[in-house]
């Protein structure tokens, strides 16, 4: 057991030695910090309320028409202020001088179709905004049409939170995070299997009193014990952040077992190709058919991370089993053919 | 030429040769396994929040049609139990929704708020006649801006220029008509009633929205976002470019993928020592590796004319966005291995890169729209093609020109690196970096070559500091503003001095004289560039009071003499602490730099 931990050792002192691991977590911070900037776009599109765009910019909007008083009283409440015009000029001119951001023009009667006219200014970003801004108060006043008209709308009170960034966060970014470390250890394995056969230092390892076993058992041992880092450091950073996670225990050692698996299979493809240049291409292939794979499985690893991290209540130890049982059996079968493999030609 | 393409062809044999042999029917099969996977996930629409909340419904509660929700009856004293231990996030009797106490329960219950929203719209549609269900008809006009300057499609489209050149299919274009009427302001509205057609638009949103699985990943065509000029309001789809940044996005991805080929195409002439024989051929540097590039190049155009094809977008149009980005990813992928010293460096390094070109290229795209940085990134141009919208030569410039600049900045860098001893060398990465930077340097001239590098490190200076203003936008603006101006200060600090840093640490130059006239010639570079890129940067994004902060100071003379005097204190000090502790000597002059910047912005004095 001890050369199997000194080589360990000497993989880990390798990769601090060369910093690496400084830039593969650079990399996640990176991808952390970007990821933050997502999560604020798609909220600003889908639930502009809920970042409280409605209340850091307000937006005047000049009502023309009597019948405006329904409608004013939900843009109001949506912060959007209402001045009434009696002409068309009147509001032009308003718009005209920047006091305006917005016209909405509306028909005299209120029964038949309303065609109302709403007047944005051309830029671009400009109108995006005024656009989700007036989305709220807009819904409630056709709802107050359609009641008008006898058409009941039900479930318009559920009392919730817009769900967008909730989604979003639980379903790719986390398990983004959680097993990015997982895809860097199976490139790690590719690299430190594929440096040894490409340069001949097999053949110098080997005659030292170590098995083959050990010595490529070691490097898939090094690259877990990084990605075991990486997450705790994650779940760590996630808690700073206030984003909590359900299940962390579960959570981590999904993570672990989809890293422990991919760097298995990282060792197999690199030990067959034995070259750097075409196993990280077989590497990234298979990353994708993995992928896409699990996709279609009910239980795949990011559906089931998801389902961890956000507590479900049906979903625990039971369900990572599986991946226990495809790591374990994956590493049998690499250890006891590794010498096999090594010997076939690619 | 010749020995270019020559180049090229025993590039292209290499890896016909690894390739070959036994292993190649297991590749094919396993290439072809993964484009047919990708396809059919892509065909299901990749939706990743399947069944992540679940909902307990009285035996004749609503029937819940959504991916998000694991649905499952249950009659009425059950299901409240079950909403208080936590088993289900919501229990729905008739008309009424109880809620459970957890986090995810809340998300569920405005999850399924939209989605019986919908559904609901469904309904009263089969139920009511149109005019009843959808009593409010929005009609959408434009008026000129009345702010100066804010209009973002003022110069000419470049979308239109294209298509004046070009035989490209009419029927994108057919429909761009009702484009925002550009003219006078006649805002007399007109308030002519024209029923059918907006019965016409209720439908077809209506149908839209029925058919659409919600996240708007559906439709990817161009329809998607043809111009909507009629709004009904509870059939508004947020503009979301999330399909278009997708499309987008699948252009980038086959220049990352075959990006591996060619970083290893330099490492192996390393580990095999051929890299020596090869630079003692007669070929010049910029002859190997214009012609280990061309192979790739030519595939990802290849790739970026299959896709425009399928997609059916605007060929030159794309060719004309996506060229600087190829270019841009492969002059990250050149440099890559060049600094390389095992193979586990060259992978980490990859995956920064590819981290930060999608980073930098996929996210700004997704704000299209709503914010002006979004043009920082070329996919936002690509997002307005397949939407359909035009954009000015400004815009095209903003996010393509820094790439294409960028490009030749490292293919200059790279011949001065492409040489035996450099390569061999195992240095600290901060050390490679150094010497790239003094090999890069004409030492018989260093006036000329310190000047000159300050105006070319311009683009790489700007995006990085386009980076961290996207960043910081994440921040309160309070806190934001102080970061930013001194990480901005020290990306510019390291620019300026590095050059002459080098030449101090070889000995090239000594004297207090020559560090100051260095400082000068320096400082000057570096403001001509950022003066010019200041103009088209302003032009673009102009809204932003943080893009003022950090791009613009103002005057000629004043800047100059800020830039000179930081830059000689961050040369003048590395020389008397030594280059070891040169970090330690650009921070105190980024501090200083960030204290002026506050100062010339009235914050500090």
């Amino acid at each position: 057991m001890t050369p199997f931990l000194a080589m360990v050792r000497r993989e880990l002192r390798s990769v601090l030695h060369e910093k690496t691991i400084m830039i593969a977590v650079l990399i996640q911070l990176f991808l952390a910090s970007f990821s933050s900037i997502i999560i604020m776009g798609l909220v600003s599109y889908y639930d502009p309320e809920s970042i409280g765009l409605n209340a850091l910019t307000s937006i005047r909007a000049g009502v023309i028409g009597d019948t405006g008083t329904a409608l004013a009283r939900y843009l109001e409440a949506a912060n959007v202020q209402p001045t009434i015009f009696a002409s068309p000029d009147a509001a032009e001119y308003a718009f005209r001088t920047g006091r305006i951001d917005t016209i909405v023009h509306l028909p005299d009667e209120e029964s038949g179709i309303v065609d109302m006219q709403l007047y944005l200014p051309e830029s671009e970003s400009r109108s995006t905004v005024i656009l989700m801004m007036l989305q709220r108060p807009l819904k409630e006043y056709e709802n107050h049409l359609r009641e008008k008209r006898g058409v009941h709308v039900r479930y318009t009170d559920i009392a919730g939170k817009p769900s967008t960034s909730y989604e979003f966060l639980y379903s790719s970014i986390i398990p983004i995070l959680m097993f990015f470390p997982a895809f860097v250890a199976g490139s790690m394995a590719v690299d430190s299997v594929a440096e040894e056969l490409e340069h001949h230092t097999l053949d110098t390892l080997w005659s030292a009193p170590v098995s083959l076993t050990s010595i490529f058992g070691s490097k898939v041992a090094a690259a877990l014990v990084l990605a075991v880092i990486q997450c705790i450091a994650w779940i760590g950073l996630l808690r700073v952040n206030r984003i909590h996670l359900e299940h962390r225990g579960l959570v981590l050692l999904l993570a672990v077992l989809v890293a422990g698996i991919l760097s298995v299979a990282a060792a197999f493809i690199a030990s067959y190709f034995k070259d750097r240049e075409r196993s990280q291409f077989m590497y990234s292939l298979f990353m994708l058919i993995a992928t896409g794979v699990s996709y279609f499985l009910d239980s795949s690893p990011i559906s089931l991370m998801t389902r961890l991290a956000t507590g479900d209540y049906y979903t625990g130890i039971a369900n990572l089993t599986g991946y226990l049982a495809l790591m374990v059996g994956l590493l049998v079968l690499f250890l006891t053919q590794t010498r096999r493999l090594i010997g076939l030609k690619s | 030429m010749g020995t270019i393409v020559a180049i090229a062809s025993r590039e292209v044999k290499r890896l016909r040769h690894g390739f070959g042999g036994s292993s190649r029917p297991l590749v094919m099969g396993v290439l072809v396994g993964a484009l047919l996977i990708s396809y059919l996930a892509f065909r299901q629409g990749f939706v990743l929040t399947r069944g992540i909340y679940r909902v307990g419904v009285a035996p004749d509660g609503p029937r819940i049609q959504d991916d998000r929700f694991l649905s499952s009856v249950i009659s009425p004293p059950r299901g409240y139990e079950m909403v208080s231990d936590g088993s289900v996030d919501l229990y729905v009797d008739g008309e009424h929704v109880t809620v459970g106490d957890k986090e995810r329960s809340r998300n569920a219950a405005g999850a399924l708020k939209r989605s019986l929203e919908r559904q609901e719209l469904s309904r009263i549609s089969s139920e009511y006649a149109l005019d009843l269900a959808f009593p409010l008809r929005i009609e959408v006009n434009y008026l000129p801006s009345p702010l100066e300057g804010a209009g973002v499609t003022t110069g000419p489209s470049l979308a239109e220029l294209v298509r004046a050149f070009g035989e490209t299919e009419a029927e994108p274009g057919a429909d761009r008509a009702e484009s925002p009427p550009g003219g006078t302001g006649q805002a007399g509205p007109d308030t002519s009633r024209a029923t059918s057609r907006t019965d016409a638009a209720v439908r077809e949103q209506l149908s839209e929205m029925q058919s659409g699985t919600g996240g708007g990943l559906g439709e990817i065509e161009m329809e998607f976002a043809a111009d909507k000029e009629i709004i009904i309001p509870s059939l508004m789809q947020p503009p979301i470019p999330f399909a278009q940044v997708i499309v987008a996005f699948f252009y980038v991805l086959p220049v990352c993928f075959i990006s591996v080929f060619f970083t290893s195409s330099f490492m192996t002439e390393k580990t095999d020592r051929r890299i020596g024989v090869l630079l003692s051929a007669p070929v010049t540097p910029v002859q190997i590796i214009i012609g280990k590039m061309l192979p790739y190049i030519s595939f990802s155009l290849l790739s970026v004319t299959v896709i425009t094809i399928l997609m059916k977008g605007n060929l030159p149009l794309a060719l004309a966005i996506f060229l600087p980005v190829v270019l841009f990813i492969f002059s990250v992928y050149l440099i890559v291995p060049l600094l390389y010293r095992t193979f586990r460096d060259t992978t980490f390094m990859s995956m920064a890169a590819v981290s930060a070109i999608t980073g930098y290229l996929v996210f700004p795209a997704l704000f299209s729209g709503i914010n002006d940085f979004a043009y920082m990134s070329p996919l936002t141009l690509a997002v307005k093609m397949y939407r359909d919208e035009p954009f000015g030569l400004r815009e095209y410039l903003f996010a393509t020109a820094p790439m294409a600049m960028l490009f030749f900045l490292s293919m200059y860098f790279a011949t001065r690196m492409l040489n035996e001893e450099y390569l061999m060398g195992f240095r600290s990465l901060y050390r490679k970096i150094l010497d790239a930077i003094y090999l890069a340097l004409n030492r018989s001239r260093p006036y000329l070559s310190v000047t000159l590098l300050s105006l070319a490190s311009l683009p790489l200076v700007y995006m990085i500091q386009l980076v961290i203003l996207a960043l910081a936008t994440n921040i309160p603006f309070a806190y934001a503003l102080g970061a930013l101006l001194l990480a901005g200060a020290t990306v510019e600090e390291a620019a300026k001095s590095v050059g002459i840093v080098t030449l101090i640490e070889n000995r090239i130059v000594d004297s207090t004289r020559q560090i100051l006239a260095l400082s000068l010639l320096s400082s000057l570079g570096f403001l001509i560039g950022e003066k010019a890129l200041l103009f088209l940067s302003l032009s673009v994004v102009s809204e932003s009071d943080l893009s003022k902060a950090v791009l613009s100071s103002g005057g000629v003379l004043v800047p100059l003499a800020a830039h000179f005097a930081f830059t000689s204190l961050a040369c003048l000090l590395t020389r008397r602490i030594g280059t070891r502790h040169y970090p330690l000597a650009i921070l105190a002059s980024s501090v200083a730099h960030g204290a002026y910047n506050l100062v010339i912005l009235g914050v500090l004095a």
